[in-house]
């Protein structure tokens, strides 16, 4: 793949860094809510007292002057001090950003797993009690609300039935040397299955809760997406040819049946890692998406900013990702 | 294949195995610490959190009586004037003494400007006019104030006293995540969003004497673990993963009290809530309407059903717990008849259509309360919005456009310095409705300089005797703390402040 054309693509991640800086900017300044307020809360405080708390938040700064200051320290890498951790936003969003990464990369995980299997299964066996089972499970999938459905798992695996931990992400983690902060792999090059075990367990019901709905709606659109290829002239001629079913369907079909899929995984992706915040409420799970809605009813400015503008990124590059893969499946779209 | 077989062999029996020590006291806590250093913060839930680490000058008994605790007495030499002293041999968990050194750093450290890695403590506030800490000798501090306030040794409680050498070796952005105080328990790990564990300090110096027993800690280790979500805190408790369950609401005390291992343990809070009412245009500008309301409301229907019976009705602005409380404060009664009459002689006798604003938290109260209102005649739309937007719209425009705001205020302290000016006062930053009256502004000023406890709690009484008859909202009551708290769990009980110390807990 040529590397001018990667350039290009990464170049194309600056006006849209900035577009969403400033739109965000824009949007936090509309809405309504004073930071030194949120915080000092009832109590009293003299105007001097408040003076300095706003100089403290770089609040006494005129509004364009804020952006270009904040545009400035972000192209380095400072987004500034959290108004109510008193410590670097950057600092604050590493501490909880591998969290929620392990959590998104588990439910993408599951969602794959369950949905292209029972995609093609159904799409092969179309009609079928097996496909009318699938059909059923993902609408249910797609309609239940994830906060609803991570609470009846609670209830069934950590109230009822007691073998899955009720929240958090695990209790044993100082065992383990931190290497890459994702607990399941650093337990894993620690070889030390007692804390492996427990990552899991307290990883399965949030991951399961974010990536049965995904896998419904992914497994939906493998299906549809299987069903149209296996339609086409080219597998019609793989069989007549004489070639396994097992080889027309894997080595034909599926390739292109999953464009598709890709795209819409690479769009769910930005749907994880915002709905990462209700199972991330509901489960303890101590990820990004938590503190960056309690920082919006705060209206902690620097970490929202730096938050979104992450998201922003994350989102970008998944969607390049996507693209790439394109050009694996199918060799004729070109980058 | 052996590798495989090991594997699975591993991964089961992993998946078999709990992770506690059996004397760990696990809390189920709904927010995180925003950071561990006592000074750089402003947060309720992170105080609560510190204070198991952290001891202050002063503190809370069960019954929010102020009592010494790194202190062994104090009295005030004049007006203005403080002395305190101090409890010698007390050690921080670094083993150092704390000195009256220590007292000054750790008050400079709040009421000085720029004092924390260049910024201010957001807590100096909560200081009022205090102007300085004098080390008079190893053991004895004056603290000075600008001017008289009567409430200091009330607000002496949200702080906690620092390592003046620690501080300055380690320096202030460390602070925040490293811990050395005077408290039962000192820090073993902070997981962010997810648990802080402490352990207990050997050489703990026992803890107030005024709240026995006295000595370290009972428990090895107390976990903080972090679930935001009220259902899920509760089905912590229930499965045994935690032995208290922090605040929880009212509606699930059957389900708890219902289970084998837990039950429900209840304190009267310390904030007041009501429906503020705009006083400053109609149809609430006319006190008679504002009389109907107070007797439109079936408070003792909504404390049932609504409340679960786990809140005080009040007929003004104080907890009966509060300083000052004037207990003889004549009630509205539930009298639709009345409502009725009022209306009409106020020139409505068809009734009025107004709005009651609330946030999502409380909205279910007020569906309650205007489905009630309605009934009687004041037909009540219910509208949800967003807490900050809310008060910006009551408390900060100048124009107040609202009619009925479903609120509440936080008394911490307990004294009426800090609810009833900035509720009331003419003008005052909490005062939502636009209540006005010179009369009751002259009795809370003369009461802030009072320093004659019986003249202070008279001025009090009819300033409370004033606002009841002006009924400038509907007076609400003052719901109760709710806590799931297993049965094993001993030497607990919960306080009117929020604190969960765990100081004298054990489990059995």
């Amino acid at each position: 793949m040529n590397p001018g054309k990667l350039l290009e693509r990464l170049l194309h991640l600056i006006p849209v860094m900035l577009g969403v800086s400033a739109i965000v900017f824009v949007m936090m300044l509309a809405t309504p809510g004073d930071p030194v307020n949120i915080m000092l809360g009832e109590q009293q405080a003299t105007p001097e007292q408040r003076q300095a708390l706003r100089k403290d938040m770089g609040l006494d700064l005129p509004a364009p002057q804020r952006f270009v200051h904040f545009l400035q320290n972000a192209a380095v890498g400072n987004f500034g001090m959290s108004y109510f951790h008193r410590r670097p936003v950057i600092e604050v969003i590493l501490e909880r950003l591998p969290a929620t990464i392990e959590l998104t990369a588990a439910s993408l995980f599951i969602g794959l797993v369950l949905a292209v299997p029972l995609g093609v299964l159904a799409a092969v066996r179309k009609n079928s009690w097996m496909d009318r089972l699938a059909t059923v499970g993902s609408l249910l999938g797609i309609s239940m609300p994830g906060f609803w459905f991570g609470l009846l798992l609670m209830l069934l695996f950590g109230v009822w039935m007691q073998v899955l931990p009720i929240s958090g992400r695990s209790d044993l983690a100082s065992q383990v040397p931190v290497v890459t902060q994702f607990l399941t792999v650093d337990a894993l090059l620690a070889w030390n299955f007692t804390v492996l075990g427990s990552a899991l367990r307290h990883l399965a019901m949030p991951a399961l809760t974010l990536g049965l709905p995904m896998a419904a709606v992914l497994m939906r659109v493998t299906r549809a997406s299987m069903l149209e290829v296996l339609q086409q002239d080219y597998v019609t001629f793989a069989r007549a040819k004489g070639l396994t079913r097992r080889r027309v369907l894997f080595t034909h079909a599926l390739k292109n049946a999953l464009i598709p899929t890709v795209t819409m995984a690479a769009l769910e992706v930005g749907s994880l890692l915002g709905g990462s915040m209700i199972v991330e409420t509901v489960f303890g799970w101590p990820g990004l998406g938590r503190v960056v809605v309690e920082s919006i009813f705060t209206r902690n400015y620097p970490l929202i900013q730096a938050a979104i503008l992450l998201y922003a990124l994350t989102y970008v590059l998944v969607n390049f990702m996507a693209d790439l893969l394109y050009t694996q499946l199918n060799p004729r779209v070109r980058l | 294949m052996k590798v495989v077989k090991l594997l699975i062999l591993s991964g089961l029996s992993a998946l078999a195995m709990g992770a506690s020590h059996a004397a760990d006291i696990r809390v189920g806590f709904g927010l995180d610490a925003l950071t561990l250093d006592p000074g750089n913060h402003r947060s309720r839930e992170t105080e609560t959190i510190i204070r198991n680490m952290y001891d202050g000058l002063l503190t809370r008994d069960s019954k929010m009586q102020v009592v010494p605790e790194l202190v062994t007495s104090w009295k005030q030499t004049d007006v203005t004037t403080y002395e305190f002293k101090l409890r010698p041999g007390v050690k921080f968990h670094s083993g150092d003494e704390m000195t009256s050194e220590d007292i000054k750093f750790t008050f400079d450290r709040l009421i000085k400007k720029d004092m924390i890695d260049g910024k201010s403590s957001p807590r100096a506030g909560l200081l009022g006019p205090l102007k300085e800490v004098v080390v008079v000798d190893k053991y004895t501090v004056l603290l000075k104030l600008e001017k008289p306030w009567a409430i200091l040794p009330s607000m002496l409680p949200f702080q906690e006293v620092v390592s003046k050498a620690f501080v300055q070796k380690v320096g202030d952005k460390a602070m925040a995540t490293q811990v050395n105080g005077t408290g039962p328990f000192k820090l073993v790990e902070w997981r962010r969003g997810d648990s802080i564990t402490m352990e207990r300090f050997a050489g703990y110096y026992g803890g107030s004497p005024a709240i026995p027993p006295v000595g370290p800690a009972k428990a090895d280790r107390v976990i903080f673990k972090i679930i935001p979500e009220n259902a899920s805190r509760v089905a912590a408790l229930l499965a045994g993963d935690v032995d208290i369950a922090a605040e929880l609401p009212a509606h699930m005390i059957k389900q708890i009290e219902s289970s084998r291992n837990a039950q429900v343990m209840k304190v009267r809070g310390t904030r007041s809530f009501f429906v503020a009412l705009n006083n400053t245009k109609p149809p609430f500008n006319n006190p008679l309407i504002r009389r109907a309301a107070n007797h439109a409301l079936d408070k003792k229907l909504l404390l049932e059903r609504v409340m679960q019976n786990a809140a005080t009705p009040i007929n003004g602005v104080l907890s009966p717990d509060a300083f000052g409380f004037e207990k003889d404060l004549p009630a509205y009664d539930y009298n639709p008849a009345k409502v009725k009459q009022l209306l009409t002689q106020a020139g409505f006798p068809n009734g009025i259509d107004v709005t009651l604003d609330v946030e999502g938290s409380f909205a279910e109260i007020a569906q309650a309360i205007g489905s009630v209102l309605t009934k009687s005649g004041i037909r009540t739309k219910v509208v949800v919005g967003e807490g900050t937007v809310l008060r910006n719209k009551w408390l900060q425009d100048k124009n107040k456009t609202g009619e009925m705001w479903l609120t509440s205020w936080g008394n911490g302290s307990l004294d009426p310095e800090d609810i009833f000016a900035p509720t009331l006062n003419t003008n005052d930053r909490g005062n939502s409705a636009g209540y006005s009256n010179l009369v009751v502004d002259g009795l809370l000023s003369a009461a802030s300089t009072e320093t004659n406890p019986t003249k202070r709690a008279d001025l009090f009484s009819k300033a409370q005797r004033q606002v009841n008859a002006d009924a400038p909202w509907i007076f609400l009551w003052v719901p109760e703390d709710i806590y799931g708290v297993s049965k094993r769990l001993k030497g607990w009980q919960p306080s009117a402040d929020s604190r969960v110390n765990l100081h004298r807990a054990y489990i059995q």
